[in-house]
């Protein structure tokens, strides 16, 4: 319960930033990925530039998280599907000109064509678990799912 | 509704909140701030799967709520419009509904394979400093690139 409150504020938050920077528009994106506006490039090393550190320290001093255990981070090899998998996000990524996140809140700042793209997500992330048959590799980066439940 | 936002936040303000943002859910939860999988655990919800993440579900509408948020409340309040204004501007809606839509499918895809999507592995994973991730972020950027670069050379330079 409490960390369904905590999940949706992190939402929220995640979500706001990402609106208040309009990288919610197509128009922003496209600019990026025509190198016409570095903004957003810049925006991503500083995210990562500040988070990296941080988490490193924490990881260091083995921080216990209150629904997660003791953080760790992970740090895993690339294999094929790595390549693969990020060499057609890009193309996709191009064409729509949104991703995951900033598709949803291009629905909520009132841009319709949202509503084709998010679809369009779902049915790219579930032909890939069919043709699975499961969902190992499915999710966040290579970071485990395992907190499912409250403590 | 209130205008208290400017036009667009400075990356050098937004960027940093975000990592802030990152930080702060591993502190919480140990859990990177993705979003492909809360889209994979809100299909699972949606098919009665019984294994569903449900907090990533919850996490996927506060994405939408946020945007609504500051969309809609915290600025003047955005009209019912299209999007895409610059692909607009190139091509009719009953081309631009399919690209959009294939566009999305084979990114939904991609992420699915590669594990992570902008912010699973672009941003989390890398702040993680995981191989993995670096990897996965160079060739999305390659790609995404010069994806943009082929359809402004077949579009006379007009995308």
């Amino acid at each position: 319960m409490r960390l369904n409150v905590i999940g949706m504020l992190f939402g929220i938050a995640f979500g706001g930033v990402l609106a208040a920077s309009n990288l919610h528009e197509y128009d922003t994106i496209h600019a990026m990925l025509r190198l016409d506006e570095f903004d957003v490039f810049w925006f991503m090393a500083s995210a990562i530039a500040v988070s990296a550190p941080l988490l490193d320290l924490l990881e260091r001093r083995g921080m216990n998280t209150p629904f997660g255990g003791e953080l760790s981070l992970s740090r895993s090899m690339p294999e094929k599907h790595h390549v693969q998998g990020g060499a057609l996000f890009g193309i996709g990524w191009a064409l729509a000109g949104t991703c995951p996140a900033p598709a949803l809140v291009m629905v909520s700042s009132g841009a319709m064509l949202g509503l084709v793209a998010i679809p369009g997500i779902f049915l790219g992330l579930h032909l890939r678990e069919r043709q699975q048959q499961s969902d190992q590799h499915v999710g966040d980066g290579e970071h485990r799912m395992a907190v499912t439940s409250d403590h | 509704m209130f205008d208290a936002l400017p036009d667009r936040l400075a990356w050098f303000v937004g960027g940093p909140i975000l990592g802030l943002l990152i930080v702060g859910l591993f502190v919480v939860a140990n859990q990177p701030l993705g979003a492909s999988g809360a889209y994979v655990q809100t299909s699972g919800l949606i098919r009665r799967r019984s294994d569903v993440v449900v907090w990533r579900v919850w996490y996927f509408v506060g994405l939408f709520a946020g945007g609504l948020l500051v969309t809609q409340v915290f600025r003047e309040g955005a009209e019912i419009r299209s999007g895409y204004d610059a692909m607009r501007d190139v091509f009719p809606l009953w081309a631009t509904i399919p690209l959009v839509f294939g566009g999305a499918t084979l990114l939904g895809y991609g992420a699915a394979v590669a594990g992570g999507c902008t912010s699973g592995h672009g941003m989390c994973g890398t702040a993680q400093r995981s191989p993995a991730s670096v990897a996965v972020t160079v060739t999305f950027m390659a790609t995404a690139i010069l994806t943009t670069f082929v359809l402004r050379i077949a579009t006379g330079g007009d995308l």
